[in-house]
């Protein structure tokens, strides 16, 4: 019959063992305990999102890198060549007035990519201070902010983006980005709050508050680092609404002015003679969607990695 | 029930205020009278005349109390630029076209969204999901510009003999519908996508659902239990999709009525603003807002309608 | 002949790791107008074997082999649209959890007519009249005025209650009852099981109660199947097994359940079986309790699967050391 004394000589012995069994475990555990290596890990086994990352990428890395590395000019006007179909020397062809379009293609894609990524940036940033400031502070501040959020998803988007521009008078790229943000900063700001909300409910808040920290140093250390990954996802799922309506505001007419030109003023060029030559506008749109497409599947993947639980996959 | 109607309705009005103040607040800040920017000089008389009509020459909360006012007798002002039209008729006119188009476009994007949507999900990880969700994926990302564009050179122009469609133009009467098919699909492609990814995966979660097992083991015939059981709860996150619909509705159509030619209040919008007819910018947008908002409101009511727990819980 | 006679039944399910063998070689009849109760802990295969029944069975599993004979037709392999004409009307089946089997969108009512109206072809009327005549049955007050809620309105106990009314509306010759009571507090779960006897007598109608609690099968089966890492370790009539336990499986779990009188018994600790389920995609070579068993010593247990004998009249054991055998007493003769 085991005495105490005994039964617990037996525990003692078990932890021992496990300990001396675990030391060689315990390195490993420690190196994967890193979220970001789990995330990285889980969203690299699926298939989908790593080839829309590699995809993305690619589409980035042309735009930046093709009218470093070719040498033919987009400005040059040569009637004789224009038209062509495609061909080596023009892998897209070239437009009414001669211009390669390959290099036209990927210039056209810098400036539409400058103007998305600056554009979803600013739309994170007035997003995430609304709504963190409305989910921290709580309270009367927060409903009334909330309502007034509520009021502004009234505003249509493109018809606010052109007044705006209209206001400012001028189409450059400042002022298409903030028309841009303007109606589009509204699901980001809710977002945010919902998380923030959520997050100051953790006990860890209520430890820091207790130790003393001061407001700053909750939601800046402790609050707004955990919603990181919800960001990253929130990029990708806007970069794309954002290019596509610089898109819409280029191809009727609204948006940069020539001689710079997006993908969207390409696709205007296009659409005047898309009856003869299709693929004037069809490749500048074809960038467009794909640029969307791996986009989308990034934040697909991304919002897998980063969140477990939303799996619904059987 | 009608508690909460009433209250939705009653909040509307404080969010149209507050979109007419941003739309004016906006609109004033474009520098000088209206009136001067147009080219043909206007005679001293008549001008003092429209000022005063419009009250131009009052201070600017002055001139937004009346607008406000305006707004809702539904007076929206006179055009700047079609002396003889107010805004009011300019809506009347091209609004009744988009609306017909907007509303064959959800019904495209119904039709052909839902049963794609359902028919993916039911066979999922199959070939028929694989293509189907790669053509709606494509299909989302793809500009609404080549959409239209596409449409119209094949179906108009390259096989023409078969489908006879007309390249562009929109006969509003009942015997001009030949005019309304091309446009209704570019338009509703891009929400034809969402419904389908929506309904995908509402099925999908739904039929992972207790209650579908025990519709199974009472031996309901299958028709019913997808029809009836499945469809009842998957559709609900589709209609709350709805709302927000609209406003994709609205920006394509921006697009599709200037490709095809269409005098809808999109292409107008745009017209407007080019030829610097402010007030016809206003107004449609006020409206515009006006309908976003209503829409809003009824998505929510046929919410409560569809989802019974959500008629008790709402205080 | 048994009303149910399932023989040698296999439903195995494909995962990335491997096969699971959830149910592998079970086999057992049910009497007519008797309660069969199948007991076992989680992930035995219980609940599996009753989905395999009614061909519930979703990918990734599925049945792939053994036969299950229901009023002497075979069951397995038949197509979905012959199972939809039994189900609900010749076998139905209640489950776990009250609060999430029912449609939230659906009407009570509805739910309750739709069954009728698809098997007993009734017209609205009467499949109401009858809906309504059922609830009473089961005891939910004011039934005609409540017809017309959702479930949202109704508590679990209720719930399962009009889980039973639906089972039962067209008169099946078997109930498969699937934790009825699991998910209810210990008050209603007395009133769920009286409700199931109650019924059961007066419908005449032979009954399997799936449940991983030896208390509920003592009240209520006549018979007993344990159920172990997909097999059957033990069967027996209830009285027999509860006095007379053979496996040693189910004399560990017969000690597990707390006791309230007894000598020594506020002393000591819980006694719980040490170790844990055997992995299913690669089932042990021999017998599956092996591992955990006080008794298996260096001989063959870990290499043969021992059959399943009647180590009396009635009385099947799997095992190379059932209690009869150890103590040395004599075993009755068949």
């Amino acid at each position: 019959m085991a005495t105490d004394v005994d039964r617990r000589r037996d525990f003692e012995a078990t932890l021992t063992r496990a300990a001396e069994g675990r030391v060689e475990e315990a390195g490993a555990a420690i190196q994967r305990a890193s979220l970001l290596r789990d995330a990285i890990h889980r969203f690299s086994r699926n298939r989908a999102s790593v080839v829309a990352a590699f995809a993305f990428v690619m589409m980035v890395g042309f735009v930046y890198i093709t009218p470093w590395a070719d040498s033919a000019s987009p400005y040059n006007v040569d009637f004789s060549k224009a038209y062509l179909p495609l061909s080596w020397a023009h892998p897209f062809g070239t437009d009414e007035f001669g211009r390669d379009l390959l290099v036209r293609t990927a210039l056209g894609g810098r400036v539409s990519v400058q103007i998305g990524f600056a554009a979803t940036i600013a739309i994170m940033v007035v997003g995430i201070t609304y709504g963190a400031v409305s989910g921290f502070a709580g309270g009367w501040i927060d409903n009334a902010m909330m309502r007034f959020l509520d009021a502004l998803y009234g505003l249509p988007y493109l018809p606010f983006a052109i007044i705006t521009l209209a206001i400012f008078g001028t189409v450059n790229f400042w002022t298409m980005v903030v028309a841009l943000t303007v109606a589009s900063w509204f699901t980001t700001a809710r977002v945010m709050r919902g998380q923030i909300i959520t997050l100051k409910e953790n006990d860890y808040v209520r430890a820091a508050t207790a130790l003393g920290a001061r407001w700053y140093r909750i939601l800046f250390r402790h609050l707004l680092p955990n919603t990181l990954g919800v960001i990253i996802v929130f990029v990708f799922l806007e970069l794309p609404g954002v290019v596509l309506g610089e898109a819409f505001l280029s191809f009727l007419g609204l948006g940069i002015n020539p001689p710079k030109a997006s993908w969207g003023t390409l696709a205007q060029d296009g659409y005047n003679s898309y009856q003869e030559h299709p693929y004037i506008i069809v490749i500048p749109s074809l960038a467009i969607a794909w640029l969307i497409l791996s986009a989308f599947f990034i934040a697909d993947g991304l919002r897998d990695a980063l969140d477990p639980r939303t799996r619904a996959k059987f | 029930m009608l508690k909460f109607v009433v209250r939705r309705f009653v909040w509307t009005i404080p969010v149209i205020l507050l979109v007419v103040f941003f739309t004016f607040a906006m609109m004033r800040q474009i520098k000088g009278n209206p009136f001067q920017v147009t080219e043909r000089a206007v005679p001293e008389s008549i001008q003092r005349n429209l000022d005063r009509k419009f009250h131009l020459d009052k201070p600017w909360y002055t001139q937004y109390y009346y607008y406000v006012k305006g707004v809702f007798t539904f007076d929206l002002g006179p055009s700047l630029v079609q002396r003889n039209q107010t805004v009011n008729d300019i809506i009347k006119e091209h609004f009744p076209v988009s609306l017909r188009l907007g509303m064959l476009a959800m019904a495209w994007a119904l039709l052909l969204g839902v049963p794609l949507g359902l028919l993916s999900a039911l066979k999922q990880n199959s070939i028929t999901d694989y293509l189907t969700m790669a053509f709606v994926n494509s299909g989302s990302a793809i500009p609404n510009f080549l959409v239209s564009t596409l449409l119209i050179y094949f179906f108009a122009v390259k096989w023409r003999g078969t489908f006879h469609l007309p390249t562009n133009g929109w006969d509003n009467s009942i015997g001009g519908w030949k005019t309304w098919i091309l446009p209704a699909i570019a338009l509703g492609h891009a929400p034809m996508t969402i419904f389908a990814r929506i309904v995908r995966g509402s099925v999908l979660e739904t039929v992972q659902q207790d209650y579908i097992r025990t519709a199974k083991a009472k031996g309901l015939r299958w028709r019913r239990v997808v029809g009836l059981h499945v469809l009842r709860n998957s559709l609900i996150p589709a209609v709350t999709a709805a709302a927000p619909l609209l406003g994709f509705l609205i920006t394509g159509s921006f697009i599709v009525e200037f490709i095809f030619g269409i005098p809808g209040i999109g292409r107008y919008f745009v017209i407007s603003v080019t030829g610097r007819d402010y007030s016809v910018t206003m107004g449609i947008t006020v409206m515009l807002s006006a309908i976003i908002i209503v829409a809003n409101m009824v998505v929510d009511i046929l919410y409560g309608f569809l989802d019974p727990r959500t008629r008790d819980a709402r205080t | 002949m048994a009303l149910l006679e399932v023989n040698d039944l296999r439903t195995y399910f494909k995962t990335r790791a491997g096969e699971v063998h959830a149910v592998d070689g079970v086999s057992f009849s049910v009497d007519r107008g008797l309660t069969l109760g199948i007991v076992g802990e989680s992930g035995c295969g219980k609940s599996v074997t009753a989905f395999s029944i009614m061909g519930l069975v979703q990918p990734p599993g599925r049945v792939v082999g053994g036969s299950v004979l229901f009023d002497g037709r075979e069951l397995v392999g038949r197509k979905d649209k012959e199972m939809e004409n039994i189900r609900g009307r010749e076998i139905s089946m209640i489950f776990q959890d009250p609060m999430t089997s029912l449609n939230p969108t659906l009407t009570i009512g509805t739910q309750i007519t739709e069954t009728l109206r698809r098997h007993l072809r009734m017209s609205k009327d009467e499949a109401r009249k009858r809906a309504i005549q059922l609830l009473e049955e089961v005891h939910i007050p004011n039934a005609a005025a409540r017809l017309d809620d959702y479930p949202h309105r109704y508590s679990g106990g209720m719930r399962q209650r009009v889980m039973i009314a639906i089972a039962l509306s067209c008169n099946p010759k078997l109930l498969i009852a699937d934790e009825p009571t699991t998910a209810l507090d210990v008050t209603v779960q007395a009133g769920i099981l009286d409700l199931l006897r109650e019924l059961r007598e007066q419908h005449d109608m032979a009954m399997m109660l799936i449940t991983h609690d030896m208390g509920v099968v003592a009240e209520t089966a006549d018979d007993v199947i344990v159920m172990y890492a997909g097999q059957v370790v033990e069967q027996a009539q209830t009285l027999d097994l509860f006095d007379n336990p053979e496996h040693p499986y189910t004399e560990a779990l017969l000690a597990a359940l707390p006791q309230i009188e007894g000598e020594g018994v506020r002393e000591g600790r819980l006694t719980s079986i040490p170790g844990r389920p055997p992995d299913l995609i690669s089932p042990p070579e021999g017998c599956r309790f092996a591992q955990r068993c006080p008794y298996a010593g260096s001989d063959d247990c870990h290499l043969i699967v021992p059959d399943l004998r009647e180590i009396r009249s009635g009385h099947w054991v799997r095992s190379q050391h059932p209690a009869s055998e150890r103590a040395g007493r004599p075993v009755g003769v068949t």
